[in-house]
């Protein structure tokens, strides 16, 4: 795969994070993460994870924004931020970019190891003898913990 | 391999910082805790595919399940926040200021 497409789901994601940032609406927020989520799919699949990026889109651009557009209709009328934003805005902009700019700078030396797609497919091929063997505990905590927290939504005043 | 995912992980994890300090809704801050979880996701993904490292795809599995019940259980005490009667940000939640 070409390094350009890498650059442009890059650039979408960065953008639309960014817009995500300065948004009003809560929305157009959740739109704006929503881009931010299949750019970070398209990511895994041009990296040779296409099982990632399935889940990725399924689980977090699907269920979860979902759940989060459906939490904002529920949690008020016009979802809006009259208080936004309680900076400056070229102030926020400015501590983005130096967050950023770090964080680049931290990971200047890093290079990714020089891999081939059937490594990548027969590590993916290999997540489920991983999940269910040697990291069997931390699936079932896993499952454990995603169970209990769909207890949460049970509203206990709705009960007799 | 380009440094494309490193710089999309790095800028996502900073936007997602900012938006979690700097924002008053409580929804709007769970975006930002969202989208740093996926950049971490994205730095670790990509360094695991092309390296073909198997438990490093699976601990990615595992932070997605673990991020999505983040997700339900915050987003269920802002709705248990927004039915008590408060609006649902930071300003309102003053419970344990003494």
């Amino acid at each position: 795969m070409g390094c350009w497409q890498f650059w442009v789901l890059t650039a979408v994601a960065a953008a639309f994070g960014g817009l995500m940032l300065v948004q009003r609406s809560l929305y157009a927020a959740a739109v704006c993460l929503l881009v931010v989520l299949i750019q970070a799919g398209g990511i895994f699949l041009l990296a040779g994870a296409p099982l990632m990026a399935f889940l990725q889109m399924v689980i977090y651009a699907g269920a979860v924004m979902v759940l989060v557009v459906v939490a904002i209709m529920a949690s008020g009328p016009g979802g809006a931020d009259p208080g936004w934003s309680p900076l400056p805005r070229p102030l926020v902009g400015a501590t983005a970019i130096v967050l950023f700019a770090e964080l680049a700078w931290a990971a200047r030396g890093l290079a990714l190891p020089s891999g081939s797609p059937a490594a990548a497919a027969a590590a993916e091929a290999h997540i489920g003898a991983v999940l269910f063997g040697s990291h069997v505990l931390a699936t079932e905590a896993a499952a454990l913990l995603m169970f209990l927290s769909s207890l949460a939504l049970i509203d206990r005043r709705s009960q007799p | 391999m380009s440094a494309a995912p490193w710089v999309a992980s790095a800028a996502l994890f900073a936007l997602g910082l900012c938006a979690l300090v700097l924002r008053r809704p409580l929804i709007a801050m769970l975006l930002g805790v969202e989208m740093a979880v996926v950049a971490v996701a994205v730095g670790i993904t990509t360094t695991a595919a092309a390296a073909g490292d198997a438990e490093a795809l699976a601990s990615v599995l595992l932070v997605l399940a673990v991020a999505a019940a983040e997700a339900v259980v915050g987003l269920s005490l802002i709705l248990q926040v927004h039915q008590g009667g408060r609006a649902p940000e930071t300003d309102s939640l003053r419970g344990l200021k003494g």
